[in-house]
């Protein structure tokens, strides 16, 4: 039972905390302010500006004027572009699968317990501690055909007859760039799913373990479903990374041999800053960015999906 | 809840600081703070000419900054501006300055690529040098080669030299020796001839080159010239394609990688490997710029003391690339500030207030630079900062008599064809392209990128 007094005083107390939320809100939004222009000045703004220059034709001198679709038009009838986007795509394929399982199998060693963990786990963080070019840098010593380390191990344990250059055969090199990216990312994804399964309840697997599940059961069944969040977020990660990476490729082969790695950040690089064509340039950002922005899309849409088939199993 | 403070001189309006404030503060500084420099970007960056005199602004890369510190101290002990330096990281550096030119940022005096140098005027980022006092002089004073890589045939004066450098054939005298060859070689065929017998007496790769995408252009002048091929004509269009000899030339060179003379990892590997190779004893040739035979003296190796210079590259006529990178003046210097710029352009490029090449001087100290003028030759400090093993009659006769800068290298859609030249002939060394087809599609990528003026 409510006293009158109480059932009065209601909808004032409602209508108190309704304008103190509206205020909070306002004041949230002033503080947000800053860091929202800050965004706008160097995303917004100069992404928009990059949409607009690929309907333009852009001297250099500044002139600029609207030409529709024809940049886009003469990228996809660009030899060179397709051949680009082919590389891209088989590059972060690589990329995303090497990196993603690699730092699976980082994360899951390192979370079993062994002396020396604390020291692994810190190793865990140096690849990603490299800059990009670092890594395309240390790789193409690391490969060198006459006096590369793993020629050299490989050698020692009596797998290759003679020294191999993986660099100089247009396939190896995409196999090398592949290796090189994805072991500097595989750092940070095992970084991230480690995270993930230190959140798992101790309970859990414990329980399966008395149920009778074995070690491919516990995984298959309780941890990589429980990782899934984590591993959508990686997945989204990676792909993008792979898409976007220039710095290591140009360090290790600068597109080369022949146009064996030129991915699409390379075409990218040269359309603007070696042929200056902004117009085209910046078509190719767009698309670059387009299918970036369609695969987090996808990516999102799969995390949403896979929370909400948790939520509705618990 | 407020705290309220008691304020200087108010004691009945008495002011608040509260939490709320205190943050409505911070976010009016933090308003203005960023929006200073997105307003100052919005801003027009059309070409507004700076007047006034003062400290000048120079853009350079990261070669020798020791150096340039001192040159610029020097400058401004000598009666010239003070000048603020920026240093780019060599790799990245005409994106970084594009980005910095095309947003408008105002800078007095950069180093230049010269392959970028005409494009950056045509660009109105770089002025024309034609009307400062001396000019002329300073163009006089070059070998006569090397003005062409600074006034275009149409006669604008774009730059002036930051240093100069010719491509030579390095090798290793005592190594040929100990195999049986009794002098290097004079033509293409003798360097493949005695790159074979020296592969077959184990020497892992006889022949080096820094053979990457972005350089095998001045590889493919190197050749051409050396065997008397005049790459472009006066216009700039693609004389190779019309000389039968550049067929024999590139079979050469693809013999050369596919027959093994050269490093497995020639196509990507760095200069540093190659320096490593000379002294190591792995590599007996190795095609440069003549300054790395300072560096691979001064490698640790058996055999670094063995390396020299050939002075005549292998070819019918031996001709070389003359390579060199340039010095330019911001577009938006104008009036007094525009001559003082140009004093430093001068002083950088050319000469000092005492008359002396000290500039190309300090470069040669650090690290066997050349410059493209004779006096330097006569020059007692400038002859004393190389070391003996440099023959200075035999390189100022290269330079005076059997090197080409090509006028071409400088047109502004030069850039996109080295591109191109990467990209082929790395191809057509893999074997994915035939000689013939490579060198009509260079040909035709010459003549395309010219008319459409990229």
């Amino acid at each position: 039972m409510t006293s009158t007094a109480e059932t009065t005083s209601r909808p004032a107390t409602r209508r108190r905390s309704s304008v103190r939320a509206q205020a909070d809100a306002r004041f949230g939004l002033l503080l947000a302010t800053p860091a929202l222009i800050l965004v706008l000045g160097l995303v917004a703004w100069p992404a928009l500006r990059t949409a607009v220059y690929s309907l333009q034709r852009v001297t250099l001198a500044g002139e600029e004027s609207w030409t529709g679709l024809d940049n886009f038009r003469a990228l996809f009838t660009d030899e060179r572009f397709i051949h680009s986007l082919t590389t891209t795509v088989l590059y972060s394929v690589g990329f995303l699968l090497v990196s993603t399982l690699l730092g699976l199998g980082f994360a899951l060693l390192l979370n079993e317990k062994f002396h020396g963990q604390w020291l692994a786990r810190s190793l865990l963080i140096v690849p990603w501690a490299c800059p990009w070019v670092m890594v395309g840098m240390i790789w193409k010593w690391f490969v060198d055909g006459e006096v590369g380390a793993l020629n050299a191990a490989l050698y020692q344990f009596g797998l290759i007859d003679s020294y191999a250059a993986p660099l100089s055969d247009s396939t190896g090199a995409l196999v090398v760039a592949v290796l090189a990216g994805a072991w500097r990312q595989a750092s940070f994804t095992g970084l991230l799913i480690l995270a993930g399964l230190q959140t798992i309840p101790k309970e859990l697997p414990q329980a399966a373990m008395v149920d009778g599940a074995n070690v491919w059961q516990r995984f298959r069944h309780l941890t990589l479903p429980w990782l899934r969040p984590v591993i959508v977020v990686v997945v989204i990660i990676n792909t993008i990374f792979g898409f976007m990476q220039f710095d290591t490729i140009w360090a290790l082969t600068q597109g080369g041999p022949g146009e064996a790695t030129s991915v699409l950040s390379i075409y990218l690089y040269e359309q603007l800053f070696v042929y200056t064509n902004i117009g085209l340039g910046s078509a190719t950002a767009v698309v670059l960015g387009g299918i970036a922005l369609v695969l987090g899309f996808v990516f999102v849409k799969l995390l949403y999906r896979s929370n909400a088939i948790t939520e509705g199993v618990e | 809840m407020d705290v309220r403070y008691p304020t200087a001189g108010s004691s009945s309006t008495s002011a608040s600081l509260s939490r709320r404030n205190l943050l409505r503060g911070a976010l009016a500084a933090g308003l203005t703070v960023p929006a200073v420099p997105l307003l100052t970007a919005c801003g027009d960056s059309a070409a507004k000419t700076n007047d006034t005199p003062g400290t000048l602004s120079m853009t350079a890369w990261e070669a020798y900054p020791e150096q340039i510190r001192e040159r610029l101290a020097s400058f401004k002990d000598q009666g010239g501006s003070p000048v603020d330096l920026s240093l780019i990281p060599n790799v990245g550096y005409g994106p970084a300055l594009q980005t910095r030119l095309q947003g408008g940022q105002a800078i007095d005096v950069f180093y230049n690529f010269a392959y970028a140098s005409t494009k950056y005027v045509d660009a109105g980022w770089a002025g024309t040098l034609n009307d400062f006092p001396g000019v002329e002089d300073l163009l006089t004073d070059m070998f006569p080669a090397s003005a062409a890589r600074h006034r275009l045939a149409d006669g604008r004066i774009i730059s002036v030299p930051y240093f100069s450098a010719v491509h030579n054939l390095m090798y290793n005298e005592s190594q040929l020796k100990k195999h049986g060859i009794s002098a290097p070689p004079t033509t293409k065929e003798e360097v493949y001839e005695q790159c074979k017998k020296l592969k077959s007496a184990g020497v892992p790769s006889p022949y080096a080159g820094y053979w990457t995408k972005q350089f095998l252009e001045e590889y493919f002048l190197v050749y051409l010239l050396a065997d008397g091929i005049t790459p472009f004509d006066d216009k700039g269009a693609p004389a190779f394609a019309d000389d039968p000899k550049t067929q024999d030339v590139m079979e050469w060179w693809k013999a050369m990688y596919q027959d093994g003379l050269t490093s497995k990892d020639v196509l990507t590997a760095d200069p540093g490997n190659h320096v490593s190779a000379m002294a190591q004893g792995n590599s007996t040739f190795f095609e440069l710029h003549h300054y790395f035979l300072q560096i691979v003296r001064t490698t640790e190796g058996p055999e670094s003391e063995n390396v020299t210079i050939l002075y005549r590259n292998p070819g019918t006529t031996g001709t070389t690339l003359q390579v060199g990178e340039v010095i330019q003046l911001g577009a938006k210097s104008g009036g007094q500030r525009a001559q003082d710029a140009w004093k430093l352009l001068k002083f950088y490029g050319w000469k000092d207030e005492a008359g002396k090449y000290s500039t190309f001087t300090s470069w040669a100290k650090a690290a066997a630079l050349l410059g493209p003028y004779p006096g330097l030759f006569k020059d007692p400090d400038f002859l004393a900062a190389f070391p003996s093993y440099y023959d200075m009659p035999k390189l100022e006769n290269t330079f005076a008599n059997q090197s080409d800068v090509v006028p071409t290298r400088v047109a502004p859609w030069y850039a996109s064809f080295q591109v191109k030249v990467g990209d082929r002939i790395q191809a057509m060394l893999l074997g994915q392209a035939e000689v013939k087809e490579t060198v009509e599609a260079l040909a035709s990528d010459a003549r395309n990128l010219a008319a459409a003026g990229q």
